[in-house]
């Protein structure tokens, strides 16, 4: 009996032990040569400017004998990443600079304990750092409806008409011509479908709703409108509804694919499908995976309407917990908006630059838009910059799933783009 | 208590112990979260009473993720259960030559993970370049969109988890059908019963125990397989049309940051889990045959 006592208590203890190690190695973190380390946290996978994140890391370490930044990949995109970060802010674990995305601006607001970033700068001796280098309407991106700043712009993508030339050759259009207005682009989907037996034309269907509001907005229509000051779905009008049911036509008639995103990028890359909207942020990786030329046109436009074009991409936050901390993320965060920093993130991921004059700068993109002309073609669409529509409130994720779903209700033909827009624009606002 | 007792409830202990924390204490736990408002981060749960349970109850989503779930629970039965059942009478009956082949070639893709499955099956899909298209191309069809039509995502989604755990489950319904004992169905052909008699009379009832537990484990794993190809491939769309009880419960917890929503859900996936689990105890159980 004494021995099974013993057994089972040596057990237990063993457990608890195991159990508690998970735990234990908090406290060590510090100690490393004097030197502050802060936390990266980042959603660049290898195909998407992982390497680069490394490389930048890595040359700012060499650069900053006292910093030392540890990046941390978090899968899934800005999802996974909220994921994680809920978690370890549960735990009271702080990370210092998160790239953010724009969809999250609301969520992350009011959700997330972040450092104010005017009093970072303030305290590092540059106060005036962000309303020197950044355009108002840029800085705008990561403020919410009342003008808290979260986070400052970082990345910035914007929605393009990636398109085959030798398709287009094929078809008899020219390469050197791609489509200007929505008009042209169902025009040369048709024409694409009938002369070659490809798909014309797809749409990007990522877990999000951000190509479709830039159609939707460049008609005129918007996502959220201000009643008595709340805000509401804003897109049950004839813009919206006329612009979506554009695209149900196109999938209608077997011009355009409607599919999961990764089949439509497939197809794309394998030489069947003729134009692919979607972000700037993949040129590299469809530039690198192509066997034909990839070409980029400008955003199609309506006919005498203008182009209203939502910044994607993400914006940096600060969560740090102590002043040495705060100091060296401020540090960090001026050397990845630094022209030759983001030179180096552009070429690994496609993303514009948020800081101003960066375009022009001979340290910056000039020699990149010399040498590429898709580059151009996106940098040409800053000026039509607006924010991505981000719904506020406990529900406002579930709001944009809802978004999400009634693009496959209309997409597929189940409803008309107006009564399906109205249905969901009702129980938007339920929710809200 | 006797000693005898107290000996074994020592015995007991650890794992006792491991089955209390990891498994019965978050069972509360969700129950009591199933009663607030919360999104996992929040200093504050808000205490809403049964308004979660009322929300989820009503909703118009509901009908269709329970609808949702009982269609992939009958196609993974048919693909999981039935199918490897056949096969595996095929194989330890039927067959006498290549059967230590066939076995591991079925056996193989049980070895690979899910995701990697789903990302396979991607490429099968594909309704512009897959060779399932190209396939269908020669008899001049036009691919579906699998993952985009209501109930064609479902099948599709089922065949990646049935091309997963088809093997396992042969393997296990295999070693029953083996273990019959040869002389019986010697002594039935010798009485010229047909391969159907055979199978009817004799495999039937002596592999049952192991049929019950390959049922079980088809429906209780196999909905938590969903996950994996759902969440990387669909996100329970077309507009819902592949969510389900398991994923909806995902969804809410940790894309939308509605514990409490979540919560009142996992309660309810609980309570149909609960139910089977009676119906097969009471019902089920009585038809099968344990040799010992």
């Amino acid at each position: 009996m004494n021995f099974k006592k013993l057994l089972a208590t040596a057990m237990i203890s063993l457990i608890a032990a195991s159990a508690l190690t998970g735990c234990g190695s908090e406290g060590d973190k510090q100690a490393n040569g004097g030197k502050v380390q802060i936390e990266y946290w980042h959603v660049a996978a290898e195909s998407f400017g992982g390497a680069t994140v490394k490389e930048l890391v890595a040359d700012f370490n060499a650069k900053h004998p006292d910093i030392e930044v540890v990046e941390k990949y978090n899968p899934d995109m800005y999802k996974g990443l909220t994921q994680n970060l809920q978690a370890a802010i549960a735990s009271g674990q702080y990370p210092d600079v998160v790239q953010m995305g724009y969809s999250y601006l609301n969520y992350a607001g009011e959700n997330l304990d972040y450092t104010n970033l005017n009093e970072a700068f303030t305290k590092s001796g540059d106060p005036d750092f962000m309303q020197n280098n950044f355009l108002p309407n840029v800085l705008a991106l990561a403020q919410t409806e009342n003008g808290i700043q979260v986070g400052l712009p970082y990345s910035i993508s914007v929605p393009v008409l990636y398109y085959n030339p030798e398709i287009f050759a094929a078809a008899g259009l020219d390469p050197a011509n791609p489509p200007k207005t929505w008009a042209e682009v169902t025009t040369a989907a048709r024409t694409i479908k009938e002369k070659t037996g490809n798909i014309g034309f797809f749409m990007q269907e990522y877990a999000d709703n951000w190509a479709q509001q830039a159609i939707i907005e460049s008609n005129g229509g918007q996502m959220l409108k201000k009643v008595d000051g709340k805000v509401k779905a804003g897109f049950n009008t004839p813009e919206a509804a006329e612009a979506y049911q554009l695209l149900a036509d196109m999938v209608a008639d077997g011009s355009a694919l409607h599919a999961t995103n990764e089949e439509g990028f497939q197809a794309y890359l394998s030489g069947k499908l003729g134009m692919v909207c979607t972000t700037i942020g993949k040129r590299a990786n469809f530039e690198k995976s192509a066997n034909f030329p990839v070409k980029v046109a400008s955003f199609p436009a309506f006919e005498g309407k203008e182009l209203k074009v939502p910044a994607g991409g993400n914006f940096l936050m600060i969560f740090s917990k102590d002043d040495a901390k705060e100091k060296a993320a401020v540090e960090f965060i001026k050397y990845l908006q630094s022209p030759e920093a983001l030179v180096k993130w552009n070429t690994g991921t496609g993303y514009m630059p948020a800081p101003k004059g960066v375009a022009e700068d001979p340290n910056g993109f000039k020699k990149l838009v010399a040498e590429n002309n898709n580059i151009k073609v996106a940098l040409d669409l800053m000026p039509y910059l607006v924010k991505w529509a981000s719904f506020p409130g406990a529900n406002g994720l579930q709001a944009e799933q809802m978004l999400i779903d009634v693009r496959d209700v209309i997409l597929s033909g189940e409803q008309s783009a107006a009564e399906a827009l109205d249905q969901t624009a009702a129980k938007i606002d339920q929710l809200l | 208590m006797s000693r005898n007792n107290r000996g074994a409830i020592l015995y007991l202990l650890p794992t006792a112990i491991l089955f209390i924390v990891f498994y019965y204490w978050p069972l509360v736990q969700n129950l009591y979260l199933s009663f607030f408002s919360w999104n996992m981060v929040s200093p504050t749960l808000k205490y809403v009473g049964l308004e979660n349970f009322a929300s989820v109850l009503q909703s118009s989503e509901l009908l269709k993720i329970l609808l949702n779930t009982c269609v992939f629970l009958l196609i993974m039965l048919v693909l999981n259960f039935i199918l490897p059942y056949f096969y595996a009478y095929i194989l330890g009956h039927l067959v006498h030559h290549w059967t230590s082949f066939y076995r591991s070639a079925l056996f193989l893709p049980a070895t690979l993970s899910l995701a990697v499955a789903s990302i396979l099956f991607l490429w099968i899909y594909n309704p512009l370049a897959g060779p399932l298209s190209i396939i269908l191309g020669w008899a001049d069809l036009d691919s579906p969109r699998w993952f985009k039509e209501n109930y064609l995502v479902i099948f599709a989604i089922c065949t990646i988890i049935g091309w997963k755990v088809f093997g396992y489950n042969l393997i296990i319904m295999l070693a029953a059908m083996v273990a019959v004992p040869r002389e019986m169905i010697e002594a039935a052909k010798l009485e010229n019963a047909s391969n159907w008699v055979i199978f009817k009379k004799i495999i039937l009832p002596m592999t049952s125990s192991t049929a019950i537990y390959v049922f079980t484990i088809t429906i209780v794993f196999g909905l938590q397989y969903v996950l994996v190809p759902v969440n990387m491939l669909t996100q329970g769309g077309p507009n819902q049309g592949s969510s389900n009880l398991v994923y909806i419960i995902y969804q809410y917890a940790f894309v939308f940051f509605q514990t409490g929503k979540a919560a009142a859900y996992a309660v309810l996936t609980m309570v149909c889990y609960a139910l089977f689990l009676y119906v097969k105890n009471k019902y089920l159980e009585k038809k099968v045959y344990y040799e010992n």
